[in-house]
């Protein structure tokens, strides 16, 4: 073949309707197929990110979300906000230009004065949104992501605050709530989701967690090697107090400052547990004021 | 491998001050909700008590306990579908059991307790002219009761098994407070019952407990503060916009009746009944400032980090 630019697999469909994807397309655009049964997330390099906001962009595009937050914030670059019922990819910009009240003079090498990560659904597991949801309408899906099914949810609003990470929120037009699907329909047509085929620098990398935590292990430690001693993971499965409580997050990050300059939370919480302590306290109050009618004789004349 | 460089606890830096974590839409039907199950729960605490202690003679009190806890079970639901924001698919809450969830379980505790309420209300509505609906309802009793604990506290559980440092940083404290109140609010419910239907001793015995739940509902604040002072995530209740109603609940709906209830002895007339009354609704505004407080304790940076702070987990 002449050029070399398509890939070997794209040739074998090139006589296929082009509006059409090639089946498991994403094994040309990551160099893994995607196949229920598997654990697949994202790995999101922010050593890598540009801030270029193109998975923002890809993720309305593919998910047909609606904008919101029009506007400036003032808020270096991030004029997105949050994470939230329609916003599912989230570039934040955080401008170290000085520290201790001085200006910096020295340059860090890898996002030197500014960090820059996408944020997105972590797909925990287990997931405290999953978890708390009363309809079963969040669920796991067969590539270990988590979904909401929009025909089932009522809108209760309870993962909402579960969610330690401030993901999943409530639309105020249909009454649901919404969030990140790890495009669930892309990965069911052998796709990778959006945002991550839309990277530029492939600072989202998608594929199959176990893979992904091998190469970014790696990836530590070459930036370690190359002066950025500062580089870790954040949320990868075994990271020491990375999830306290949260066994993984299937999307993890690599971080080289604190966790809260990214708005991530240091040791996040699985909510869940918390329950039944609270109940037994207050069961046995409840049991202590049922004998103390029973002293009093509650009841007699 | 990176422990190394792994970051300790928070450093006190937020980005650009903006939450971490999503507040709760959680608003007054859900804490009318809360003071209303929480009373009529308990209204069958006081129902299985009075059976017991008072035999026969309780006829009365047993009676009106049990309606109480059937107005809340009928009510009740209604102001908590009418929250749901799909509200046509509240059935939905009861197409799976998820253990993990107190909502989940709550729906089907409300459900039964539903079910048996109606069942002890058959004994309160034709008890005096059957004796198969007396037989049913005192069957029904025991089982009633236990649900109504539940019902008296689950919902400081379903608040304490979220992310909203507020109501995460004290799930025992919150769970005493809810049930406190609810058996609080019941028992002063009950004495004004009582008090309208002439039976002025089984009143002054319902204030009693009333006041011994008002003393509870003030220990387990207190607590519940401590704790949110401890975990530094106390401003909102302390100082955010839903502060005077905590401090007036603390204040007015439970320290004040607490005393009127003590100083009014075998007196009767409007002391007492006023005293009945400011507990009930303290029970009420104290639940829906913890609401309130924990929506805003959501939307701080500054708690959500303290809450996952990893010097305080172990
Ligand atoms: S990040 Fe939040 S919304 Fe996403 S899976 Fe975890 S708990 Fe659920």
């Amino acid at each position: 073949m002449e050029g070399g630019l398509a890939h070997r697999r794209a040739l074998d469909y090139a006589d296929r309707d082009p509006r059409g994807p090639i089946p498991q397309e994403a094994e040309i655009t990551t160099g893994r197929r995607v196949e229920p049964g598997r654990a697949y997330g994202f790995f999101t390099d922010t050593t890598l990110c540009i801030g270029c906001k193109a998975c923002e962009v890809a993720c309305k595009e593919w998910n047909q979300l609606p904008a919101d937050h029009l506007g400036l914030t003032g808020h270096s670059y991030d004029n997105t906000g949050h994470l939230g019922a329609h916003t599912w990819r989230h570039v934040t910009f955080n401008e170290k230009i000085g520290k201790d009240g001085r200006r910096a003079t020295t340059m860090p090498p890898y996002q030197s004065h500014w960090l820059m990560m996408s944020d997105v659904c972590k797909h925990c597991d287990p997931a405290p949104c999953l978890e708390a949801c009363p309809t079963g309408a969040l669920f796991r899906t067969e590539f270990e992501s988590v979904v909401v099914q929009q025909d089932i949810c009522n809108g209760c609003g309870y993962c909402v605050p579960a969610c330690p990470f401030g993901v999943v929120e409530l639309s105020v037009e249909d009454g649901k709530a919404h969030k990140c699907t790890l495009c669930y329909d892309r990965l069911k047509g052998g796709l990778e989701p959006a945002c991550a085929k839309s990277c530029p620098t492939d600072s989202i990398r998608f594929g199959p967690v176990e893979e992904l935590l091998e190469g970014a292990k790696a990836r530590v430690a070459r930036l370690h090697a190359q002066g950025q001693p500062a580089a870790y993971l954040y949320g990868a499965p075994g990271t020491p107090r990375a999830t306290g409580g949260i066994g993984r997050l299937n999307a993890f990050f690599l971080l080289i400052e604190r966790p809260e300059a990214y708005n991530l939370p240091p040791a996040p919480s699985r909510p869940a547990p918390r329950a039944l302590p609270s109940i037994l306290s207050g069961l046995a109050a409840v049991a202590g004021l049922a004998a103390a009618a029973l002293l009093i004789g509650v009841g007699r004349r | 491998m990176n422990e190394a460089t792994r970051p300790e606890g928070w450093s006190g830096e937020t980005y650009h001050g903006r939450p971490v974590t999503k507040a709760s839409s959680f608003d007054w039907k859900v804490s009318a909700y809360i003071a209303l199950l929480g009373m009529a729960g308990s209204a069958q605490v006081i129902a299985a008590v009075a059976r017991r202690a008072g035999g026969r003679r309780a006829r009365g009190l047993v009676r009106r306990a049990r309606l109480v806890a059937l107005a809340g079970s009928v009510v009740g639901p209604l102001v908590l579908i009418q929250h749901l924001k799909t509200p046509s698919r509240w059935y939905n809450m009861l197409r799976i059991v998820r253990p993990t969830s107190p909502m989940s379980l709550g729906s089907w505790l409300l459900t039964a307790f539903g079910g048996l309420s109606a069942l002890t209300a058959l004994g309160a509505l034709f008890g005096h002219r059957s004796r198969l609906a007396r037989r049913v309802a005192d069957a029904a009793q025991l089982p009633a009761a236990a649900a109504g604990a539940g019902m008296s506290v689950y919902t400081a559980s379903l608040l304490s098994a979220t992310s909203t440092p507020l109501w995460a940083a004290a799930p025992g404290p919150l769970a005493a407070q809810f049930g406190a109140a609810s058996m609080a609010g019941a028992a002063s419910a009950l004495a004004l019952a009582q008090r309208r239907a002439g039976e002025v001793g089984s009143a002054r015995r319902l204030e009693r407990l009333a006041a011994l739940a008002a003393a509870g509902e003030l220990a387990a604040s207190l607590l519940a503060e401590r704790r949110w002072r401890e975990a530094g995530v106390g401003h909102a209740a302390q100082r955010g916009r839903a502060a005077p109603l905590l401090q007036g609940a603390k204040a007015g709906g439970m320290a004040l009746p607490l005393l009127a209830h003590a100083v009014s002895g075998r007196r009767s007339g409007l002391l007492p009944e006023l005293a009945s009354l400011a507990l009930i609704l303290g029970g009420a505004a104290l639940r829906h400032g913890v609401l309130q407080a924990g929506n805003e304790s959501a939307c701080r940076p500054e708690d959500a980090f303290r809450h996952a702070d990893p010097r305080r987990r172990r």
